[in-house]
């Protein structure tokens, strides 16, 4: 017989062959076939190299607790590592890679690390890597240099290097209910649930419903039930109340309620249509979670139980109820519990020879006896597996006398031909989630298990995952889970009389020189590492953990969590509860970056568009982000650098006219009958005296009596103001008004709505600013009596609506003038035109930025959640007839002291540019560290003064003008000489925008 | 005057997009031609205020929380404690609630040229909503009429129910396009139409 | 963690913003005591029990919350409109 797959049974779709490459090999397998069980049928036992050790290892388990069998999916240039092959559905075209073996599986030359065992041993890292105390390579540096090849030699799949080009996606849902699990527990708890109404969610890791049904071997109502749970799930799926989730992954439990699940919505298939994602992340905020998570069997520890073909006894079973599949021709089984007589059962009804049963119990009961009796396998009770013997796969176990008792091993070796052993350790409860919420779990004498801790949210476990291990108890609990007044009629079941509850052997030890026995596959850490690091001192469970990396592996220890405990609970001679147990984290399973993120890849943020953005591209402007904004930098022309393009730019403001898109600047729409005295209680200067059609420049204090924002603020009526902030803190200061609002000064009556979005504003500014708006405004004049400095008129241009106030950022005479967004670009390209005649040019950021500069104007870099009034020479604006926000702590002595940075102009003084974030220092030549008194807060070319200049936040600020330093950036190794002036420029007196 | 610009600009694509295989799952539309105004009463005059939103529109809602209604063109919601969106086609919607709200009785604020308005609408509606926004759509926990204000990350909205299947969208009118083409983007999977 | 809003119902956290304690009291803002002032700008308690906070609502409605919450479990005992429990004296 060349294959594996048996002649009848499972829910593959026999008719439909798939064709799939391995390693480089093509291979066939049937719809509905995972690569385990696809690869098994055709005779695949080896799947991978372990960890550390690099030694062969096959399939352990059949579901998404599986330790060993990882592969990595190739397509095109992108990899995806550490899939498990009893979860991966295959499908046309699919290509997968082993994983840690060079050059190939069967052939790998860093297997010789077996020979190196003990020198592999817990804690290797730590000991081996410490380097010497000296020299090039002490300390942590020696490690750094062998990691390299460590990380070649130990570890699991290569990520790949290229984008993932996958789409993913979020999805919020909300319910009554959230059934994770779809087993008999899950299916009868969700019909349950609905049938009281509620909206219920059913999760289900699988592709298909039904879980342990699948597999079983009971009848329900008569009928085999995996029939009976098709029909559970068509019904309940056909209900408006109740949504199922196949290939969903529930891998989170968050506070309120919210559980994070992974739907594999495409994984599965080829091709996907348009839109479709790979992945959805489901965020379900639930009013109560059932958890039916259903329970996972245990392996034993016993010397060479980790060679390909020793499996766990229900993944035997499962691979031949579900899939058809024959894990071996020659199965043997040895277990602590009934369960495995219960899947060797199954398997014998499949068509294939059971030749042993070894059961570490010296008594069973009858029906297992008669299972045994039925199905021709002989019974070696009170014996133990103690070695195997493969070579790719499994060829023979070594059984001896085992007093269950004692632990005691004794008798002669008896090798028993077999290429397939189903081991079964006991059933753990699958309480990840329910540990995830919180608290911890408590330990179950007869299971030998730990159970779910009491619940902290409004969450009921139930099933076997509750520690119900016979299908009536789980019925009938599962019913009063889903509600509490439950009418269900549930199905009579005929089920063997099986008992669950495993003999406390965990390990088996013989005394003398033999195999590896693994505990941790995954992670390759042995029944060994776990005494040496007892004996290294390590006993506490966390400790451990991390010592020797036991449950530390993608699979969390699922399998593994349980023996490593017992083991270290038996050596320190305490109960297994007393040893400890870990909490679970999530994800319960792995979740790939990509659907955390969900469709925010690459680009992460919104783009804020100003309603004139698409004049600006169109135009010529190289943009760049402004926080949310996309903001033109500069308009270039051909061939012009970015210097000599803000340099032109800047020129023809102070020449002539520019323009300036500043829609962006916070706009705050304040009214109310109290909106004067918030303004005077917010702001540190004055607004009750400020008469309506009128403008005032402000400045806002943090409570501490640091500087937090500036801008005008412009009164439109009695009771109504637009408030401008800078652009940058626009959602910090509504934020900040909000507050004293709601928190402090509630009784006032004053209403704050964000009007940024309903502006567009253009700033015009130089000597020709008046004649171009002269030529373009209808309905108002515009001359000095008119509009004069902080000024508001209201008029048309174009037509259109428009609100225009003389103020000043680049220090000429200018005016911002405003218009509903709808109208901007409308607004925009009529000022352009109505400039031409004057040559006016749009400028951007950068030149934006220079005249500033040279008036000496302070911006975000200056107001830098450090800085003082006094420190930017902003304390004229300190009202001493009012208290505000900030008032009671700016006389603070660490805030007056003349230490303190202020704000400074710089030259440079060998006409080189000037860097941001320079430090000023007084050496000539650079060094570090060096003794800075300040830094740079920003710098330009000025064409006004023909010179590199910069602003600077220096010590003594005011009394080191005149005064020589240095420039120092030794980062861009930068070291230049300034001197150190007054931060007024250009202009000082102000003349220019008062004309 | 002229009509209000757009902010979707090249990227209001009209036809079908996305998954043919799946249909129309939604239609996308821009509101235009439309007056967003924002109504705030003081704490103990919201009642009043809802009967002067009343007189001058003649749609008439409940003070109770996010409760709201769609009369044709015209419709009121509310998303805040005593705040109202005020929404008609009569571009003096403005003047007739200032005339009918003064100061003692609350604030009023026009917002249509810094508010775009999406309509998304058909058999998918919620599904493709609920990609994009954390707040449970189905009707009976959003009825037909209420509003609600929430967030699609550094987006904030305000969202009408107008029918069983249609959702009306407010976003601030700068972030107007990147939201339009999420929007786009998640609605993909199930075919859409823009109109 | 789920915050519910009066006014917009139960809400994740991601819309709302922590804006601190709730438990200090804004000093007289004519007072130019030091210690006051340094105490209510700077002292925060940080119990590992029940504690009030001030959230906004600012992915909401945009209103200032008082919540009060165990710092230590994250249960939410009760969520008040701010301007309610300044108007009832912080209580
Ligand atoms: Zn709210």
């Amino acid at each position: 017989m060349t294959s594996w797959r048996l002649p009848n049974g499972g829910r593959i779709e026999r008719a439909k062959s798939v064709g799939f490459t391995f390693d480089g090999k093509v291979y066939r397998g049937h719809q509905g076939d995972t690569l385990a069980s696809a690869l098994l049928a055709s005779g695949i036992t080896l799947f991978g190299r372990s960890f550390k050790y690099h030694r062969p290892r096959g399939v352990l388990a059949a579901g998404s607790d599986e330790p060993n069998a990882l592969v990595t999916i190739i397509s095109g240039d992108v990899r995806e590592p550490n899939v498990r092959a009893t979860e991966l559905e295959i499908y046309d075209g699919l290509i997968v890679q082993s994983q840690n073996r060079f050059p190939s599986l069967e052939h790998d030359l860093m297997a010789v690390n077996q020979l190196a065992g003990p020198l592999l041993s817990a804690g290797f890292y730590y000991k081996t890597f410490m380097g010497p105390a000296i020299g090039p390579l002490k300390s942590t540096r020696f490690w750094m240099f062998c990691e390299k090849f460590i990380r070649r030699a130990a570890g699991l799949g290569k990520a790949g290097t290229v984008a993932d080009p996958d789409r993913y996606e979020r999805m919020n849902a909300f319910c009554d209910v959230l059934v994770v699990g779809s087993g008999p527990a899950g299916l009868i708890a969700a019909e349950a649930a609905a049938a009281t109404g509620a909206r219920v969610i059913v999760a289900e890791e699988r592709p298909v419903a039904g879980g342990s049904l699948l597999a079983s071997g009971e009848t329900f109502d008569g009928r085999n039930p995996a029939v009976w749970a098709r029909e559970k799930v068509d019904a309940l799926a056909s209900l408006p109340n109740v949504r199922f989730l196949t290939r969903t992954s529930v891998w989170g439990y968050y506070d309120g309620n919210i559980l994070t699940a992974v739907e594999h919505v495409s994984d599965h298939k080829p091709n996907r249509t348009r839109g479709q994602p790979r992945q959805r992340h489901w965020v379900i905020r639930t009013g109560k979670t059932i958890l039916a998570t259903g329970a996972f069997e245990r392996p034993i520890v016993f010397p060479g139980n980790d060679c390909p073909g020793v499996m766990l006894a229900d993944a035997v079973r499962r691979f031949a109820v579900e899939y058809g599949v024959g894990a071996g021709k020659n199965v043997t089984f040895f277990t602590n519990n009934d369960s495995a007589y219960d899947a060797a059962r199954a398997l014998s009804m499949a068509g294939v020879n059971i030749s042993a049963i070894i059961d570490v119990r010296s008594d069973v009961s009858g029906t297992c006896n008669d299972i045994a009796n039925v199905i021709g396998a002989e019974l070696l009770l009170g014996s133990a597996v103690t070695g195997t013997h493969a070579g790719k796969t499994l060829s023979s176990i070594t059984v001896q006398h085992f007093n269950a008792e004692t632990g005691r091993i004794s008798g002669a070796p008896r090798e028993i031909k077999t290429d397939c052993l189903g081991v079964s350790g006991g059933w753990s409860p699958a309480i990840h989630l329910a540990s995830q919420a919180g608290g911890k779990p408590e330990w179950d004498e007869d299971l030998q298990a730990f159970l779910a801790p009491e619940a902290n949210q409004n969450w009921v476990v139930t099933g076997s995952a509750a520690g119900y291990m016979d299908t009536v108890s789980v019925l009938s609990d599962a019913a009063t889970k889903g509600s509490a007044n439950s009418r269900l009629i549930l199905p009579t079941i005929e089920a063997s009389m099986l008992d669950s509850s495993p003999a406390p052997i965990f390990e088996i030890e013989p005394a003398g020189k033999s195999q590896k026995a693994f505990v941790d596959f995954q992670h390759d850490v042995t029944a060994s590492d776990i005494r040496l690091a007892y004996r290294e001192g390590f006993h506490s469970v966390e400790h451990l953990k991390r010592y020797t990396t036991l449950g530390m592996a993608t699979d969390q220890g699922k399998t593994s969590n349980v023996p490593g405990l017992a083991i270290m609970a038996d050596i320190r001679g305490i109960s297994i509860p007393e040893a400890g147990t870990t909490r679970f984290r999530a994800p319960f399973t792995p979740v790939s970056m990509g659907v955390i993120a969900g469709e925010r890849y690459g680009d992460l943020r919104p783009h804020r568009l100003t309603p004139m953005h698409d004049w600006h591209i169109a135009n010529g402007a190289k943009t760049y982000e402004a926080g949310l904004w996309h903001r033109p930098m500069i308009y270039g022309s051909p061939g012009e650098t970015i210097e000599q393009a803000y340099t032109r730019e800047a020129r023809a403001v102070r020449e002539s006219v520019g323009i300036v898109d500043v829609s962006t600047l916070g706009k705050i729409d304040i009214q109310g009958p109290d909106a004067a005295e918030f303004l005077d209680r917010v702001y540190t200067n004055m607004f009750s005296t400020l008469p309506v059609g009128k403008a005032r420049y402000g400045l806002m204090l943090r409570e501490d009596g640091i500087v937090f924002d500036d801008g005008t603020t412009w009164r439109l009526t009695e009771t109504q103001f637009l408030m401008t902030t800078t652009t940058a803190n626009a959602g910090p200061v509504m934020q900040h008004l909000e507050y004293y609002l709601d928190c402090v000064w509630p009784d006032l009556r004053v209403h704050l709505t964000s009007v940024t979005d309903v502006w567009a504003g253009a700033a015009i500014s130089g000597p020709k600013s008046r004649a171009v708006l002269e030529t373009c405004v209808t309905g108002t004049k515009v001359d000095n009596t008119t509009l004069p400095f902080m000024g508001i008129v209201h008029g048309r241009i174009d037509d259109i609506p428009v609100m225009v106030c003389r103020l000043s950022f680049s220090g000429e005479i200018a005016y911002e003038v405003y218009t509903g967004a709808g109208y901007g670009t409308q607004l925009w390209e009529a000022l352009i035109a109505a400039g031409k005649q004057f040559n006016i040019i749009p400028y951007g950021l950068e030149a934006l930025g220079t005249l500033r500069i040279e008036k000496g104007h302070v911006t975000g870099a200056e107001i830098d959640g450090r800085t003082t009034a006094h420190d930017l020479h902003l304390d004229w604006m300190l009202s001493k007839k009012k208290a505000y926000v900030g008032s009671a702590m700016i006389n603070r002595a660490g805030l007056k002291d003349e230490h303190r940075l202020s704000l400074v102009g710089l030259i440079s003084l060998d006409n080189q540019s000037i860097n941001g974030g320079s430090h000023i220092v007084s050496d000539k030549t650079p060094r570090e560290p060096a003794d800075s008194f300040g830094h740079v807060t920003a710098a330009c070319y000025s064409p006004a003064l023909g010179k590199y200049i910069g602003l600077a936040l220096v010590k003594h600020g005011t009394s080191m003008i005149g005064k020589r330093a240095f420039a120092t950036d030794l980062l861009r190794d930068k070291h230049g000489a300034v001197e150190i002036v007054s931060h007024h420029m250009f202009d000082k007196d102000g003349s220019r925008m008062h004309g | 005057m002229a009509d209000l610009q757009s902010p979707l600009g090249v990227t209001f694509i009209p036809g079908n997009h996305g998954n043919a295989a799946g249909g129309t799952g939604v239609t996308l539309q821009e509101r235009k031609g439309i007056s967003l105004v924002q109504v705030t009463a003081w704490n103990n005059t919201i009642s009043t205020v809802l009967t002067a939103i009343g007189s001058a529109t003649g749609v008439i809602i409940q003070n109770t929380p996010g409760s709201g209604r769609v009369a044709g063109e015209k419709s009121v919601f509310g998303f805040a404690p005593g705040r109202f969106m005020v929404v008609g086609a009569t571009p003096d919607l403005e003047q007739r609630l200032r005339a009918a709200i003064s100061t003692d009785l609350g604030t009023v604020i026009a917002l249509t040229h810094g508010r775009t308005i999406f309509r998304i609408s058909g058999e998918q509606v919620e599904w493709v909503l609920a990609k994009l926004f954390a707040i449970d759509f189905s009707e009976h926990a959003f009825p037909v009429g209420a509003g609600r204000a929430t967030l699609h990350h550094d987006i904030h909205a305000l969202i009408q129910r107008i029918d069983s299947q249609t959702f009306d969208i407010y976003v601030f009118r700068t972030f107007a396009r990147s939201f339009w083409l999420t929007l786009g983007h998640a609605a993909e999977e199930v075919g859409y139409l823009v109109e | 963690m789920i915050i519910k809003c009066p006014y917009c119902g139960p809400r994740d956290v991601i819309e709302f913003t922590y804006q601190g304690d709730a438990t200090r009291t804004r000093p007289n803002p004519a007072s130019t005591d030091q210690d006051t002032w340094n105490a209510y700008v700077y002292d925060r308690s940080n119990p590992a029990k029940s504690h009030r906070e001030f959230w906004l609502h600012g992915g909401g409605c945009r209103q200032h919350l008082v919540v009060t919450r165990d710092i230590s479990t994250h249960i939410i005992s009760s969520v008040v409109y701010a301007r309610d429990y300044i108007h009832a004296g912080g209580k």
